[in-house]
């Protein structure tokens, strides 16, 4: 080793000749093999500089470059002999001798150094492997530096492989695919992986520089060597390792497992792996830890997807929603199985029959199932818009099921408009109303629903007996904006008409001088048309009634020329004071009806069903039921019954209750509330929505066929359908009809040829 | 509607195969249409100036065809009768110049052939319309009841369609009964022109063994919809 002296450069002026010698590339070729060997060795002290490293003198700052590089690493260098010869070399065209004995000593060494390779022991051989490698590349550095020139001149124009691309291919040949080395290496890769994978810490640094000379040596030879059968292998760890998983464990508990195994693997790739193999990777473990068991996992017993909706277990459901999005079709499984088992919720909640004993219950009970799942599929669903979809076609699907749903939310909305919000704050109660209208929007009869509401409207106005003017508008504004101003253009005619009687009554009762021992009377008058009419048969007011009665009348029709008046006996109610057997003072609240059947026991003490219905025309049925209100009803029977029966016979006897007493002044007899329908009143209901639908479908059918002129049957039975949607679903069968209907009357006719095509006829 | 070409069975004077499309008889070619009247006056209800079903018993007897016989009705259509039971002189001139017949002989040979004149589908179509259109009585009338709808089923359609018509004659009538007991939205009282239509090309289109392939969706009138309903149901038991 000579000493580090500085010393000074000076490039000498090509001074040699030039001569043609084969002799002459033989023994300069010599030299550099000898330098090539020294290399390699380790050893190149007893090398000149210029031995080393040729170069041309042109261009000057390669020399320079090399010249500075090697004054670093090889201080000792003497002369730059052998760097001309090696020009000299490439200048008389004898580079294929240069070229091709490189290609020789080189592999004779690397064969050398794979020999030492094949012959380290366990742990060693990837270390030796290492550490070869290493050299390796050190070498090929210099050898490419000396051979430079060559690189840039002979080897383009005669298409060889570079230097350095040729250092690492020989390398790949000879060390890595020597036969007893290629499987050997792979084999401990992937052992390595194995046992990191099952909880050993392994040398990352080691494996990292391992695969970068793979990837070093070309995409190729990374994937074939060592990819592909890394990706192969994984695959069966992972199918064993998730079937032993599947029989052991429950469904989060996999689930939490799947989610490290995919974070660990994507660690794995970034420590020490080529990143495009990240999601080679994880596509291995998505499809063996989550495809293969998709269903199994899902339809889990006691854990599955279903258990996780019940128990609300959001954090597994999340874990379930992340993973099963990475494979084709998890979440449409997830979505699916959801789906299924909503509308099978659902359907159970509304053709339950102990749940429609009570309307309120039972739409409280649909928000309730909403609500839940709307939780849920925010917190672990991340508000997946195909998840809501599903969720609103399931509500959609059952809620119609149940042909009494819009009469049940009509109800429960009058229930919460009576007493349900009373106290609550503006914000809240919008809030409440905004999930009514959620249902209502889901209704396919939303007809329906306006005729129930109507009737439940009427009911509250006519007994004063809403919390809230506000929250009822708000409701009309919003039936207005879903469903357009047709809607509820009869509903506001309904609040109108209060306000009007109002400023009524008080005219009334200023142009009354004498008022007397007349009962006081509250008129509301209302418009015909904008009220739910029931045909109501003229009932025999009580005789202190009639005198009052008239007067309204003649004031009314005095200041309102060319209207009728007709009283509606069975929507009005009356307070009345009684006094009983020992002198117990109440006052009754009750309907008309109950008024003028209790009124007859002034002047009687005992009658029959038979003899109250002669005397005050009350219908039957409706009697009946307010005889029942009157008698029957624990704590509100102001008259007695003989016999004490529930059921009211035409011959039944009824008494006026002398011994009634109760813990209030004021008794409410009233049956005046909304109420959920009787089966009978309920066919009536549908019967009369019905026909009412048949003009509205005939006025569709007219409105298509006039733009179009002719049309077939198919295609009318479409358009009536979409035409009609916001209000109901029409029969296909009545629309059918209709069309009969519109021929027989001569607006239509059928094509004498094609018997499905109809045309209009002006 | 056109009319097929009538070979003359009788050496006609007249050259007018096609009277029965024109609404009035060319002028009357002497004698024939004079005998033409006479039998009319043979027939007719002095009083009224029209045949009445007394009228029409007589000629029954004297063609010797019942006169709830197809072929009298044919003959109503080939007169173009607007009144049921009554024949005008316009109507009897048209249908026996049409008939070709100015005797009694001739037409009794005449109406004892009618039947023949339905062969043609597009014939067939127009008298089935026909018969339909005579049997509304009154001004604004448009539907028939059913138990007239069945004897016309019986008298029109049954040597075509024997198991059809009695199969649906049977429903008509079942449907009839039902109408009491249940609500039943349809109304099986009577039918319309369009039902009547629809029965004939009902039979004529769809085969009674292959149900199955039935499509309610093809604008097939409601009242066959349910008539197929039953049948299937009929079938299974």
């Amino acid at each position: 080793m000579s000493s580090q002296k500085k010393r000074t450069f000076q490039i000498e002026a090509f001074k040699h000749r030039v001569v043609v010698d084969p002799k002459y590339a033989e023994k300069t070729w010599k030299v550099l093999e000898h330098a090539i060997h020294e290399i390699y060795n380790h050893n190149a002290s007893g090398l000149s500089f210029e031995e080393l490293y040729s170069h041309s003198p042109l261009p000057l700052d390669g020399v320079w470059n090399t010249l500075f590089r090697i004054h670093q690493f090889m201080p000792w260098c003497k002369n730059s002999e052998v760097a001309w010869n090696a020009y000299n070399m490439v200048l008389h065209k004898f580079g294929e001798k240069l070229y091709s004995g490189l290609v020789t000593t080189m592999t004779s060494h690397l064969k050398e150094i794979s020999q030492s390779i094949e012959s380290a022991q366990g742990e060693i051989f990837l270390e030796e492997l290492n550490r070869k490698w290493i050299d390796h590349n050190k070498a090929l550095q210099m050898i490419r530096d000396i051979l430079m020139y060559m690189d840039r001149t002979f080897i383009p124009s005669s298409h060889k492989t570079p230097v350095h691309e040729l250092g690492l291919n020989l390398w790949r040949d000879v060390v890595i695919h020597s036969s007893k080395t290629q499987a050997r290496l792979r084999d401990t890769l992937l052992e390595l992986v194995l046992r990191e994978r099952n909880g050993e810490v392994i040398n990352r640094g080691l494996m990292r520089n391992i695969i970068k000379m793979l990837m070093d040596l070309g995409l190729s030879v990374y994937q074939e060597d060592f990819e592909k059968h890394f990706l192969s292998v994984s695959a069966n760890f992972y199918c064993l390792e998730s079937q032993k998983f599947i029989e052991t464990c429950d469904c989060g508990d996999y689930l939490k497992k799947a989610e490290r195994r995919l974070n660990e693997e994507i660690e794995r790739v970034s420590h020490y792996l080529d990143p495009r193999s990240e999601i080679k990777i994880t596509n291995v473990v998505e499809k063996e830890m989550i495809d293969s068991h998709m269903h199994t996992l899902v339809h889990m017993e006691n854990s599955g997807l279903v258990n996780m909706l019940v128990d609300d277990k959001y954090e597994d459901l999340g874990r379930m929603y992340s993973l099963f999005r990475r494979v084709p079709t998890g979440l449409t499984v997830v979505k699916d199985v959801m789906t299924a088992f909503v509308r099978d919720t659902g359907k159970q909640l509304v053709m339950d029959p102990e749940r429609l004993r009570d309307p309120v219950d039972f739409v409280q009970r649909l928000l309730d199932l909403k609500d839940k799942y709307d939780k849920i599929i925010n917190m672990s669903f991340t508000n997946d818009k195909t998840f809501q979809n599903a969720l609103n076609s399931s509500f959609e699907h059952f809620i119609n099921l149940n042909a009494r749903s819009p009469e049940f939310i009509s109800l429960f909305v009058d229930d919460k408009l009576r007493r349900g919000l009373k106290g609550v704050g503006e914000e809240d109660v919008e809030i409440v109303l905004d999930k009514v209208m959620m249902l209502f929007r889901y209704l396919q009869e939303k007809d329906v629903f306006e005729k129930y509401y109507k009737q439940h409207l009427a009911k509250r106005l006519l007994s004063g007996k809403t919390i809230s003017d506000d929250a009822e508008r708000s409701l009309i504004v919003k039936l207005k904006t879903e469903c357009g101003y047709q809607f509820t253009s009869k509903l506001e005619g309904m609040f109108t008409d209060m306000k009007t009687s109002y400023d009524t009554m008080q005219g009334f009762y200023a142009s009354q001088s004498d008022v007397g021992d007349s009962p006081s009377l509250v008129v509301h008058v209302l418009t015909t048309g904008s009220w739910p009419t029931q045909p109501s048969p003229q009932c025999n007011l009580p005789s202190e009634l009639l005198g009052v009665c008239e007067k309204f009348r003649a004031y009314y029709l005095g200041t309102h020329n060319g209207r009728r008046l007709s009283w509606q006996t069975n929507m009005g109610t009356a307070d009345l004071k009684a006094t009983f057997g020992k002198g117990q003072k109440h006052e009754l609240n009750v309907s008309t009806y109950q008024m003028c059947v209790l009124m007859l026991f002034n002047n009687a003490d005992r009658l029959t069903c038979k003899e109250i219905e002669q005397a005050t025309g009350i219908p039957l049925l409706d009697l009946k039921r307010c005889l029942q209100s009157l008698a029957c009803v624990k704590g509100k029977n102001v008259l007695r019954k003989e016999p004490m029966s529930k059921d009211i016979a035409e011959d039944d006897t009824f008494f006026f209750n002398d011994k009634f007493t109760s813990k209030f002044f004021k008794v409410k007899i009233g049956t005046v509330v909304a109420q959920r329908e009787s089966e009978p009143e309920n066919l009536e209901t549908r019967q009369r929505v019905e026909e009412d639908r048949k003009p509205q479908i005939e006025a569709a059918i007219v409105r298509i066929m006039k733009s179009r002129r002719t049309l077939d049957h198919n295609n009318i039975v479409a358009e009536v359908t979409k035409q009609l949607q916001s209000r109901f679903l029409p029969n296909p069968v009545v629309i059918k009809k209709r069309i009969e209907s519109l021929i027989e009357r001569e607006f239509l006719e059928r094509d004498r040829v094609d018997r499905k095509l109809y045309r209009y006829l002006a | 509607m056109p009319r097929p070409k009538r070979k003359a069975a009788v050496p006609t004077r007249s050259s007018d195969a096609d009277s029965s499309a024109r609404p009035e008889p060319k002028k009357p070619r002497g004698n024939q249409f004079n005998r033409i009247d006479q039998l009319f006056e043979s027939y007719v209800n002095k009083t009224l100036g029209l045949i009445d079903p007394e009228g029409i018993e007589a000629l029954c007897n004297d063609v010797n065809v019942n006169h709830t016989d197809v072929r009298m009705l044919i003959f109503a259509w080939k007169m173009k009768a607007e009144k049921q039971g009554y024949f005008s002189k316009d109507e009897w001139r048209r249908g026996l110049k049409c008939l070709g017949a100015d005797t009694r002989p001739k037409l009794k040979k005449a109406i004892e052939g009618l039947d023949k004149e339905l062969k043609v589908p597009e014939c067939f179509e127009d008298f089935y319309s026909y018969a339909f259109q005579y049997c509304l009585t009154e001004e604004k009338q448009r539907s028939v009841d059913i138990e007239t709808i069945c004897e016309l089923l019986n008298i029109v359609l049954k040597s075509e369609f024997p198991n059809q018509v009695n199969l649906l004659v049977e429903y008509l009538k079942v449907g009839k009964q039902l109408f009491k007991l249940i609500y039943v939205q349809n109304d099986y009282r009577a039918l319309n022109m369009d039902q009547w239509r629809s029965f004939y090309r009902f039979f004529k289109e769809v085969d009674f063994h292959d149900l199955e392939n039935y499509d309610s969706s093809q604008a097939w009138t409601v009242i066959i919809d349910n008539f197929v309903e039953w049948l299937k149901e009929k079938e299974k038991n």
